[in-house]
């Protein structure tokens, strides 16, 4: 019965592995396509600004993050990955009293003052106006690390996936031999 | 630092670093090092591989117990190279051209954090079949097992 329960275990790790895995590719090739995006609107945004334009000389020499992860523990004790960025706040909530305010003639609204930390946009390492193109660009990558973030995760779990089922294996074989 | 998480880093190409960095990701300060590397024509094979160890392959104890320890006195003539060391990297980006140059480093990375993600260059699409992941992955499965 030992045997049989391992079994099922076995199966059913092996499954979650291979649906792991089937994710993992998915989200790799919307990795990949985003990337490729990106290149194609930073090769753009050269065309529009000047070959040197869009580089390393441009990198500023102060860099602050905006992207990070997050790392936390699920049940079964793996990590897991999660993008936090730099500002992430609840959005403004514009009542009907402010918009009235704003509609008055005359009357100027006080700027509220940035409360994330001052990390300047890397946009504005290439200039003030930026093309279309450049700010594509970002968006692409952006989105390209959510997906990185994502497949980060699953690599945790495919890699504890497969220490258990070797794991399972061994103790499968040995019941096997000790049953013989 | 410590509240604000890890951070991803970055090892490839211009247009790869260019872009991500784009996306946000880039930390350089003063004091700090950087958490990218832009690969050139002229990058050594030592200095990725340096990087890359330094970024996430090593902790305090293994550095010494590596065959492949490096010169402490080359790791502090190349400051960017202290990543090692470094507990504050969550995600390592390498394009998969410049993972091959350094392919024993990411196999014998057995940690699960930092994560490396193999992702493609302009010149080189990517080939699962390179993967260190996947590449493990698949031996997972032999006939032996499936029976």
């Amino acid at each position: 019965m030992a045997a049989a329960d391992l079994r099922a275990e076995l199966d059913s790790l092996l499954l979650q592995l291979l649906w792991d895995l089937e994710e993992l590719e998915s989200k790799r090739v919307a990795l990949n396509a985003r990337v490729e995006e990106g290149w194609l609107s930073l090769s753009k945004a050269r065309y529009a600004m000047g070959a040197k334009s869009v580089g390393p000389l441009q990198y500023a020499s102060r860099m602050e993050p905006q992207v990070c992860v997050c790392t936390s523990e699920a049940q079964n004790g793996l990590q897991k990955f999660r993008v936090v960025r730099a500002g992430a706040q609840s959005p403004e909530e514009v009542g009907p009293r402010e918009a009235a305010l704003r509609r008055r003639k005359g009357l100027t609204r006080i700027p509220e003052p940035e409360v994330f930390s001052a990390s300047p946009n890397p946009l504005n390492w290439f200039g003030i106006l930026v093309p279309h193109s450049l700010r594509q660009a970002q968006a692409s990558f952006q989105e390209g690390l959510q997906l990185a973030v994502d497949m980060a995760s699953l690599q945790i779990h495919i890699n504890w996936g497969r220490s258990q089922l070797r794991g399972l294996q061994e103790k499968l074989k040995q019941l096997e031999l000790g049953a013989a | 630092m410590a509240g604000r998480g890890k951070l991803i880093a970055v090892i490839g190409d211009e247009d790869t670093v260019t872009g991500f960095l784009l996306g946000g990701i880039g930390e350089l300060n003063k004091n700090r090092h950087p958490n990218f590397l832009v690969v050139e024509k002229d990058t050594t094979v030592n200095e990725i591989e340096d990087t890359f160890r330094a970024l996430g392959a090593f902790s305090a104890g293994e550095a010494e117990a590596s065959p492949d320890h490096h010169d402490p006195q080359l790791l502090n003539e190349t400051p960017n190279r202290q990543f090692l060391n470094r507990d504050d990297i969550g995600i390592i980006l390498i394009n998969q051209y410049i993972a091959e140059m350094v392919r024993h480093a990411l196999d014998a990375h057995q940690r699960s954090i930092p994560a490396v993600l193999e992702i493609p260059s302009k010149e080189h699409p990517y080939d699962a079949a390179k993967d260190s992941i996947l590449r493990r992955a698949r031996g997972m499965f032999t006939a032996e097992d499936l029976r």
